[in-house]
């Protein structure tokens, strides 16, 4: 597999999923893709040998005189060892369900390593959650079997607001809670100012803010910014301000349009799955994604950045520095070495 | 409908959507419902302060009394409560109602602090713990037009203010905080009477109760005050006793005052052009602005560069201010809000905003009312949110935690907060329902 590790193909980048598709089938559609790619680009011309062949000697009837002759040898033919890339390496980051849609981060080759820190990073993620008032189901989607329907006509966007400004204050409180900090000490002050608070460790989803961006009876639609969510939490959390509103209300779309540091701007819709733009993509999120999580995780030795090899500036000042000092050690070897001995 | 020989099959789309468009609409709340308005208590509950009397003497078997609710428990009342205040150990609530029962209290009533409450075992004797809202009976000229505007607790003493019969008070007098004369052993216990106060130059429309002494303002912007003086909390220009409501001069002669706050024994007043004046106990570094003695006795501009004031707020030992852009400002001593690193300051230190719900994701959260009880202090955003910080006095913040509170902190209240009520080791708020 020496040249799946070409750097062109090693990163993060990602991808716009639709709705109605599994997680798994994006990821194996976009593998697929590449590998086809990768496996149409023009191969390296096959060895050649010279061997002896059987040729008809020009004297006549029957007898045999070797000739050689440069053939390709048939180990190199593409029939016989098949396909050069089986299978690469694509890892999925933060999953979304069926019936959810959205920016979708993959992480590729190297990529891997990074996808487990941007999960300890614990980023918010942003969802588009649009919602049907007057409807309650099973599953809390406007697919699910109906269990009651109900009146709205007493909703008002100033009754939604106040339902959403209590979330919003109920969950920040969570936020404290989860995040392990003694409330006695000035750090914990000075980090609630700074609103920098947030949970480093596991806890049960947080919304850290809610707004309503759109308004119209029976449809309304809210952005959340959220952290450890489900997108069938988001959909509860649309079930459950219905019922607080005395009515009942459906949830019709979950849409991520930001993972951490990926925009739906970034994300690449189903026409651009192929090698030309993934590679574009994992060039241009790069840096995105090496800010933040030096900005998170901190940068030392131990970091994957530095294992990663990457192409950026400092890696390549460290690694000289690496090189040289290593040529220094061995050079002051050899030279002790090639002192004649004393006599 | 399928025929008889038909087989059975998972229900088709159309049968689905005629399923879904024949289902019953119910409704739970029709175009014109109105909010409700509620009452939430919580803090130390053997008192009879919260008015639940099933935390002190369970009334079933599974119940178990309950020392501490921690956590904001709904009071059922009868009237929608406008006014609420709460003292050292007893709560009053007002209607705004021309029924003839205004005015609730419920608590401790050893100085008749709640009037007179009849006990029916001994027909003779009154109550000394009421663990109910039990009605009050205000002695008014006419009870079914008079309406109660506002009521105010002191350590053993309280205030109830009508719009048309003047200023009613009830409780102990032992330092003439009830506005009368001060008879020697009286016994306040059991005590039917309830003084009425109505000399003011003009119509009183804030009360207020220190520990020992109480402030009357008026409309036309001057203060009363009478009660105990030995920090200069009379504001008289003396440490005497005052039993009679005698009008203050010194620094707000002549200033139109529009809202006065007094708990413990330190007085602030704001004036209609945003000053504040202080008077009373400077121990704790209230007034160190203006002075180094530690009791001020006539009330001192406060040259503090905060801003247009508009309400004030004062506790135990720390005081509170709130500007009309919004922010709080707090100074004295005791937990103040900035962390546990700020203990005591003399000059009026604000509280971030961020600390209250202000972020680039909703700039438009203000603060828009603070209170103080004896060492908490309380504040309400314009989202009817509300926050609490200070000392945890046996679970009087609300937070459901034991521990002290360094920084403000947001209570859960299933409601929008409309007003809210401090005191020492309990309080009350006036919620509406969110829908």
């Amino acid at each position: 597999m020496a040249a799946a590790g070409r750097p062109g193909l090693a990163g993060l980048f990602a991808v716009y999923k639709p709705a109605g598709v599994a997680w798994g089938r994006v990821r194996d559609a976009v593998e697929t893709r590449l590998l086809r790619e990768l496996n149409a680009a023009p191969v390296r011309a096959p060895r050649q040998r010279v061997r002896f062949l059987p040729a008809p000697a020009p004297g006549g009837g029957g007898a045999v005189e070797l000739v050689a002759a440069r053939v390709p040898v048939l180990a190199d033919h593409p029939l016989v060892r098949g396909p050069r890339f089986k299978k690469l390496k694509i890892g999925a980051g933060h999953r979304l369900d069926v019936k959810a849609s959205g920016v979708f981060v993959l992480g590729v080759g190297h990529g891997n390593k990074l996808l487990t820190d941007l999960y300890n990073c614990h980023l918010t993620k942003v969802y588009i959650v649009g919602g049907l008032f007057g409807k309650a189901t099973d599953d809390f989607s406007d697919t699910g079997n109906l269990v009651e329907k109900t009146t709205f006509d007493h909703i008002t966007r100033e009754k939604l607001e106040r339902i959403l400004a209590v979330i919003q204050g109920t969950n920040q409180k969570a936020l404290l809670m989860y995040s392990n900090i003694d409330m006695k000490t000035q750090e914990a002050y000075e980090l609630a100012v700074k609103g920098l608070i947030r949970p480093m460790g596991k806890c049960p989803p947080i919304i850290t803010a809610v707004r309503c961006l759109h308004f119209a009876l029976p449809e309304f639609q809210l952005e959340i910014h959220c952290l450890h969510e489900t997108q069938q939490y988001l959909r509860k959390m649309v079930h459950e301000m219905g019922l607080e509103l005395k009515s009942s209300a459906v949830c019709t779309q979950v849409r991520r349009i930001r993972d951490g540091v990926f925009t739906v701007d970034d994300a690449l819709p189903r026409t651009q799955w192929n090698l030309q733009s993934i590679q574009e993509a994992i060039q241009n999120c790069q840096l995105k994604v090496e800010t933040e999580l030096e900005k998170t995780l901190g940068h030392g030795k131990s970091s994957p950045l530095y294992q990663l090899g990457g192409d950026t500036a400092e890696h390549a000042l460290a690694a000289a520095e690496y090189d040289r000092d290593v040529m220094d050690s061995r050079r002051k070897e050899v030279n002790c070495s090639s002192l004649p001995p004393f006599p | 409908r399928r025929g008889l020989g038909a087989a059975a099959g998972p229900p088709s789309t159309r049968q689905l959507r005629e399923a879904e468009e024949a289902a019953p609409v119910f409704q739970y709340a029709g175009k014109a419902a109105k909010r409700k308005d509620r009452v939430f208590v919580w803090g130390f509950s053997y008192s009879g302060a919260l008015g639940v009397p099933s935390f002190v003497k369970p009334d079933a078997g599974w119940k178990k009394p309950r020392r501490i609710q921690g956590t904001p428990y709904r009071l059922e009342t009868e009237e929608k409560i406008s006014s609420a205040a709460c003292g050292y150990g007893f709560t009053l609530l007002a209607s705004n109602t021309r029924d003839i029962t205004k005015v609730w209290g419920t608590g401790l009533n050893k100085d008749s602090q709640l009037g007179f409450q009849r006990s029916r075992r001994d027909q003779t004797k009154g109550y000394e713990y009421v663990l109910e809202p039990s009605p009050i009976p205000l002695p008014l000229e006419k009870p079914q037009q008079t309406r109660v505007l506002q009521v105010s607790c002191g350590r053993a003493h309280s205030l109830v203010l009508t719009d048309s019969e003047g200023v009613f008070t009830m409780g102990n007098n032992s330092y003439g905080q009830c506005g009368r004369k001060v008879v020697e052993d009286e016994i306040y216990s059991g005590s039917h009477l309830i003084h009425q106060l109505k000399e003011f130059d003009s119509q009183v429309v804030q009360v207020v109760c220190g520990q020992d002494h109480s402030l009357f303002r008026t409309k036309k912007g001057s203060v009363y005050a009478c009660g105990w003086g030995a920090d200069g909390q009379t504001g008289l220009g003396h440490y005497n006793i005052t039993s009679v409501p005698t009008k203050l001069h010194g620094d707000i002669a002549g200033v139109n005052i529009i809202q006065v706050s007094s708990y413990g024994d330190c007085c602030l007043a704001v004036s209609d052009e945003g000053d504040v004046f202080g008077w009373g106990n400077s121990e704790y570094l209230q007034l160190a602005s203006v002075t180094e003695t530690t009791q001020v006795n006539v009330p001192r501009h406060l040259p503090f560069k905060i801003g247009k004031v508009k309400e004030a707020a004062c506790g135990g030992t720390g005081n509170a201010v709130l500007t009309e852009e919004g922010n709080v400002f707090v100074w004295g001593y005791g937990i103040l809000g900035k962390g546990p690193n700020l203990i005591e300051t003399a000059v009026p230190e604000m509280i971030p905003p961020s600390l209250f719900g202000c972020s680039d994701f909703s700039p438009n959260v203000r603060v828009a009312r603070v209170r103080c009880g004896l060492s908490q202090f309380a504040a309400l955003t314009n989202r009817g949110e509300l926050f609490v910080w200070g000392k945890n006095l046996r679970g009087c913040l609300g937070t459901g935690r034991m521990e002290d509170q360094y920084f403000p902190w947001r209570v859960t209240v299933p409601g929008e907060v409309v007003d809210v009520a401090c005191g020492v080791d309990h309080m009350v708020s006036l919620v509406r329902s969110f829908t």
